[in-house]
This record gives C-alpha cells, structure tokens and sequence, in this order.
C-alpha cells in the first residue's frame, strides 16, 4: 500500500512538473503562488486573531463565547471548498479504480489526497492558534484544547470529504446536477436575504425571534462546533467528565460520517455506474414533424444568428448561469431592504436612490466576468467545429459577443424595472451616463475577454456549478480589468454628482466608449491571426476528458 | 523501405506536396505527397502513431503544416481556406459536437454556419436525424447520446451542406453494425454521387470493402500509395523481387492464384512481424 501511496504521489508531482513545460502552465504558478501566499496570510492572520480572542475569553472568564470562534473556523472549513472550488484537487476515482487497490487503500487515498486542500491547512492553523490561545491562558488545559481540537479537526476533514463524496455522486448526473446547483444558488440567495429581512423585520418579529434564539442557543451545544467549545469551557470550570463527553460526542459525529464516507466510496470502489446515456426508446420514431427552423435576427447574416442561437441554449440550459443573470436585480432587493437603520425608506441607498440603477448596471457588468472571459470554456470539444466551419473566426467570436451584449441589453432592462419599482424611476440624466458607462464597460470588457478567451482557454461545464477550475491568469486579469473599468466609471459618476453636473460623467463616457471601441476592433482584426496561432492549444485544452 | 508510387491520372480531389509537420523534434508527418482523384473512396492506413490524424488534421484545416502545400478540389487550403471548408466535410477525432445542444439543434446550427438557409438546414436536419435513427428522444441533450449515437451525428454533420470532399477519422470506432451498415451505404451513395472520400481508420476489413484507393503512412513517411490492385501487384514484386535475392523460402506466401488481403500487404509494408526474442516470457 506504501508503494501505491508513493506512485499517486510521484505521478502528480510528474503531472505538476510537466504542466509547467507550457507558458500557460508556467503563468498558473505564478497565479498559484499569490494564492498560496494570500492563503498563508489568513491562515496564519487568522491563527493570530483566533487565539488571541481564544486567550481573552479564557482568561477573562468567558468560556462560552470560544463557540463563536468554533462556528466561525466550522463554517468555513465545510463551505470554503464550495465557494472556491477553483483552489482544490481532486483525483478522479475512475483512473484508481483501474489498479489492484484494496477497499482500505482506495478509502485512504480518497481521504489523504482530498484533504490536501486549502481549507484544511487554513482550519488547522486556525485551530492551532486557539490551542495556543488558550494554553497561554491556562496552561493546565493545553492537553484538553489540544484533544478537542484533534477531534474537532478530524470531525472537519472527515465532514469535508463525505459531503464532497455525496455532492460528486449528484454532481455526476445531468439532471441531478441541475437540481442541485438551483439548490445550491437559492442557499445563496436567501443566505444574503436574512440579514436585510432581519433588518426590515426585525421589530415587529422580535418577540418570536428571541423565542427561536432562546431555542437555538441550547441546540448549538450539541453540534460539533459548540460540542469543542464545550470541551474547553468544562475543563476550565474543572467538569472534566463533561469534557470528555463533549469530545466522545465529537468522536461519535465522526464515526456517524464515516460511516456515510464509506457507504459512497464502496459504492465507487464496486463500479457503480452511473451512465446518462440515452436507452433506445421501443417506440418509433416520430415521422412527420415539423423540423424547427432557426432564428433570424434582422441584419445579422445567418452564420453569426446561429452563433447567438447555440449561445442563448447553452446558457438557457445553465442553471448557474440563469441564476447568475437573476443576481443584479436580487441585489438591488438586499440595497433596499439591507439599510443599517429600520424605517429608511430606500434601504443602503436611502440617500443616494438616485445610484440604485447604476448599481445594478455595474453588478451587471460584473456579472460579465463568467461570460467574456472564457467564451469558448463552454464549448468543449466543439471547439473544433469552428475551425472546420466555412467562416473568420472573428465572425464566430462577433457572435458570441453579439450575445453576450444582448443578454446585458436584456439585464439593463430588468435592473431599470427593479430599480422604478423598487425605489424610483432614475433621471435621464442617470439613465444616460449609465447607459454610457455599461457600453463603455462592455466594449472593454469584450476586448480583453476575446484576447483572453483565445490565449488562456479552461474547458468548464454550463450546466455544474462548482468544481469548475477557471484558470487563475483569466481570474486575476479579469479581476483587475474588471476593477479598472468599474472604479473608473464610478469615481467619474460619483465625482460629476457631487458637482451636480452628470452629464459630465455622461461625455466622458462617450469619450472612453469610442477609445474602448477602437480598442475592440482593433482586437477584432487581430482574432482571426491569434486564433490560427493558438488553435492546437485552444483545441487541446478545450477536448480535455 | 522504397514506397510503391503509382501515378493517379485525373486532376486530383486532395494534393499535397512535401506536407510536413514538425512538433519540435519531433518529424510527425515528413514530405507526404498525396494525390486523390475525385469521386474516389480513399482509405489512409498507417499504425499508431504514424501521422495519420496529423495528417487529417492539416488537410481539415485543425492544425497548420510546417511546410508543404494542400490542395483541395483545386483550391490552396493557406490560400482560400474558407472556400475549400465550404466544399469539405469532416468528422474529426473528437466529434466537434456541441454537448448542451439537442440533435436537432446541432444540425440546424452546422447547416447554418455552412450558409444553408433557415429552412434548408431546417429540412435537412430533420431528414438526417430520421436517416440516422435519431428521433427516439428529440428532446434530449447530445451530451446524454450514446458514443454511436454521437459519431451517427457527427457524420451527419459533417455531409448536411452536401460536402464534395468527405474526411472521416475512425468513422465506424464505437458504432453498432446496424448504425455501420446505414454509414455505409450512406457513404456508398455519395461515392456513386461523385462525392470524394478520405477516411483513417484501423480496421482493415472495412477499408478493404469499401475503399477504392489506400495510402499507407509509416513513421510519418508515405510508403504506399494507389489502388488495392495495384499495391498486391507492387507487394508481389517487391516480395519476388526480395525472395530472388535472398533465396529463401516463400513463408507467409498466399498460395498460388489467392489475393493478399489489405491486411497482408499492410503488414509487409510497415514490417508487422515480430522477432522470437520480443515474446513476454513472464506473461501468464
């Protein structure tokens, strides 16, 4: 098993080595270490903070509120890994089943080589620094911190990888996949709704609140995060007996998921199969029907409509996406019920209503990022079709961004809509510098998204939602374009209303819109000269298993 | 090894002229001069490895050569290449297909991109999905077909606009002998249309049935090119023409009056036998 252990090892240092063979590989290090370096930052940041706030509840005799340091690191431990999928390795089962592993070296590997995860190293730092906090504290319970938090920390890892097992298995399938994904981003929605409706509310629900906080505070106890806070505040009123209970409580949570780890690896390691393969159907084919005829946009030649065609059936097929493009205007729902005072009629906006449209804009624009950046992530292997295709390739990518504005034309609308009728109808004046700004924003945005697209592509599937790797050059240069544009058209909208002269942010505007429009033909020109340079490598990334 | 040359008299339908494709050091395809004349059903052979996709690859437009020339129905593929993918076909190894697509969307989305109008591509879609048996589930997705399903489309992909030349890379690999026998009459039909074409794949068998003319490839050298008549002959004598010379016995020799497969010529050309000492002795 040793030996297995140390080829899995060797063969992914050979797969990191030989990746860096490649200038894009080699950029993705680079990417890769200003991560490690900003996950070293808060790991160790993080370490500090908790355990210093560790040593002041435990010195300052207040024990029970350690559990908001516990739900803090648990929390993030188990959801960090959702959110940036993008930082994690994992290791396809299907390559391991192939070999003579035994069920236990499978299970191991599976565990060993998934915890090795950016969150595991942070919530270890983090609970060391608490160890550390609190045995500066009262050095007598360096032995119970440091047993509770081996507990809780196992219980983590553990929690971590059963919940990725089972989420893999629905993942694995189309239709469940879709399902959970719109699970997935409703969580996320009403996860940004509760405080603003706490908010809005809170006053007239204050009574029942304080009722269910009353019942919810005694219930957290119970839970690993309050069972390891439990351990240590026991130990510190000397109930020790209670402390070990706590971490045999711990103890038996863990051996409860793996218990459920086990269930879907042993199902993984028999084979299961889990093929979405369409069965031949007994009955006959349907003869007869009418075929469906392709849409035709007025003035667009037909090659570039069917472009836009295919575009809007990808991404109408992509529940993170449709739920991406709801995002602006639940935005502005949050703006308006999240104000920090109750009774302010306009929400965070109440004295600037005026800026709730273009709020919602550059959150559209925003949104832009999952779109432009990697136009061709989608496409797969059917990349190759547009090298095959009778046409400039600049044509395809004229229609893909053909698309993609016509979906922000559409998301304009709906935020002008939200905004008349979540606040108040914006002044033409602030219709028109924001009109302005977004196709300023857009024509920047398609211009360095098509270079972007073509020279670090990342094959990436519309209908998951996480495990999908964007590649961490397009992450950080669209960040920062994305940064430059919008901090840009903010400082001159918020500088042009505070003089009271809007239509100054609104000729600026056009002035930048016509630099960013000779920026994007000039990129434009240049497409079909990249393309052909980089077509072995965007087919090669894109046709990827 | 010399390769056996014959000369193709009719204009050609695909040429090339020193095609060569360098990948570093590494030589996948060296001065390959291929002549097809039209209306020919062409089969491209060679082992793994020899530059037979490579080669596809190139004359499709997919990767760009090191050197050489290409013609396509007369037309220089550097020099017009949106026209000659105007008058091409192809299935390439990966399918191009676009997964979150219906059939019937892919279809009219191909027909399209080759400048068929709506509703030519329309009709044509729906003719091509009932040709191929693929409207048990319309509604399904081509990510959820099976792998035959997928190549079955892909091919009707690739003939929708009505291509005169057709590649076709390991067209029959993962499809059923149902679906195989409907290719084939399928592609019989377009040859009997005058339509030309070039198609990899490794089994023999179905090239020998069906092609007209085979090239075969080694190492990245063309070393056999012509009709299958005219390579038996061309092995023969080479095989007579070795046997004289070495004055040993006819070992794997057909008998008297039986034709060599394509499989044994294949075989002599890239040199297929194997020395008693490579046997894996450890092997079960």
């Amino acid at each position: 098993m040793r030996e297995q252990f140390a080829a899995i090892g060797r063969v992914r240092w050979q797969l990191f080595v030989n990746s860096l063979r490649t200038v894009r590989g080699r950029l993705e290090l680079v990417a890769r270490i200003f991560m490690f370096l900003g996950f070293g930052m808060l790991g160790l940041g993080g370490s500090v903070g908790l355990g210093l706030a560790s040593w002041y509840f435990a010195s300052h005799g207040q024990p029970e509120f350690l559990a908001l340091l516990f739900w803090l690191i648990f929390l993030f431990w188990q959801f960090f890994p959702v959110l940036a999928s993008a930082f994690s390795e994992n290791i396809d089962s299907s390559n391991l089943l192939r070999f003579p592993l035994t069920f236990r070296s499978y299970f191991l590997v599976r565990l060993a080589f998934g915890s090795l995860e950016p969150a595991t190293a942070i919530g270890i730092l983090w609970s060391l620094g608490i160890v550390l906090g609190i045995t500066v504290a009262a050095p007598s319970l360096f032995f119970v911190a440091a047993l509770s938090l081996l507990a809780f920390a196992i219980l983590n890892i553990l929690l971590g990888r059963m919940v990725y097992v089972w989420v893999e298995r629905w993942l694995a399938q189309r239709r469940t996949r879709e399902l959970l994904g719109v699970i997935f981003f409703l969580f996320i929605i009403s996860f940004q709704l509760i405080n603003p409706l706490i908010l809005h509310f809170g006053k007239r629900a204050g009574p029942a609140m304080s009722h269910f906080s009353a019942q919810a505070l005694p219930l957290q106890r119970f839970l690993p995060p309050g069972l390891a806070a439990d351990s240590i505040a026991s130990a510190l009123h000397g109930d020790f007996l209670r402390s070990l209970g706590a971490v045999l409580l711990q103890c038996f949570y863990s051996a409860i998921i793996l218990g459920l780890l086990k269930i879907r690896l042993r199902a993984q390691y028999q084979g299961e199969n889990l093929s979405e393969a369409v069965a031949r159907t007994a009955k006959p084919a349907a003869r007869g029907a009418a075929p469906t005829v392709g849409w035709n946009i007025p003035g667009v030649p037909g090659p570039i409509s069917a472009v836009v065609e295919k575009e809007f059936h990808y991404l109408s097929r992509s529940g993170p996406m449709l739920f991406t493009f709801i995002m602006p205007v639940v935005v502005l729902v949050i703006f308006r019920f999240g104000s920090a005072r109750t009774g302010d009629p306009g929400g965070i906006l109440a004295r600037a209503a005026d800026l709730a449209f273009p709020v919602g804009a550059a959150y559209t624009l925003l949104m832009l990022t999952n779109l432009v950046y990697n136009t061709f992530g989608g496409d797969g292997v059917g990349v190759q079709f547009f090298f095959l295709a009778p046409l400039r390739f600049r044509e395809i990518v004229l229609g893909k961004n053909l698309a993609h504005a016509i979906i922000i034309a559409i998301e304009i609308l709906l935020v002008w809509l939200g905004t008349c009728f979540l606040y108040r109808p914006p002044s033409a004046e602030i219709v028109a510098a924001t009109l302005t700004g977004v196709t300023f924003g857009l024509l920047v945005n398609l211009a360095a998204g098509n270079l972007l697209s073509l020279y670090t592509p990342k094959k990436i599937d519309y209908g998951t939602f996480g495990r999908q790797r964007a590649s961490g050059t397009t992450a950080i240069a669209s960040l920062a374009i994305q940064a430059v544009a919008i901090g840009l058209c903010a400082l001159a909208l918020i500088a042009a209303r505070a003089s009271g002269r809007i239509w100054v942010a609104t000729l600026l505007f056009l002035f930048l819109i016509v630099l960013a429009a000779v920026g994007y033909i000039l990129v434009l020109n240049q497409v079909d000269s990249i393309a052909l340079k980089r077509r072995e490598a965007l087919i090669t990334e894109l046709s990827r298993a | 090894m010399s390769a056996i040359s014959i000369p193709v008299a009719a204009a050609p339908a695909i040429a090339t002229e020193h095609l060569t494709r360098r990948f570093g050091d590494l030589t996948a395809v060296q001065d390959v001069n291929l002549r097809v004349a039209p209306g020919q059903f062409f089969g491209f052979l060679g082992p793994n490895g020899a530059g037979k996709s490579t080669t596809i690859k190139m004359l499709t437009g997919l990767l760009a050569p090191s050197s050489g020339r290409m013609q396509i129905l007369g037309s220089d593929f550097t020099e017009n290449p949106v026209e000659v993918k105007r008058q091409i076909g192809v299935v390439p190894e990966g399918m191009a297909l676009f997964g979150r697509l219906t059939g019937s969307e892919y279809l009219n989305f191909v027909g399209r991109m080759y400048g068929l109008d709506r509703d030519t591509a329309a009709k044509r879609s729906a003719e091509l999905l009932e040709f191929m048996q693929l409207t048990d589930q319309p509604k399904s997705l081509v990510t959820d077909y099976s792998h035959g399903m997928q190549k079955k489309l892909a091919l009707a992909a690739a003939v929708i606009h009505g291509p005169k030349v057709l590649f076709l890379d390991e067209p029959f690999e993962g499809v059923d002998a149902v679906a195989s026998n409907t290719l084939k009459a399928m592609l019989q039909s377009m040859i009997a249309r005058g339509a030309t074409i070039f198609l990899t794949s490794h089994v023999l068998e179905i090239v020998e049935r069906l092609c007209s003319h085979v090239a075969i490839i080694h190492r990245g050298q063309l070393v056999a090119q012509g009709s299958l008549e005219e390579l038996r002959a061309g092995v023969a004598a080479q095989s007579a023409t070795a046997l004289l010379a070495s004055g040993a016995a006819p070992g794997d020799q057909p008998a008297s009056g039986e034709k060599l497969t394509l499989e044994q010529i294949f075989l002599r050309i890239v040199g297929g036998t194997r020395r008693p000492d490579q046997e894996l002795s450890w092997l079960g």
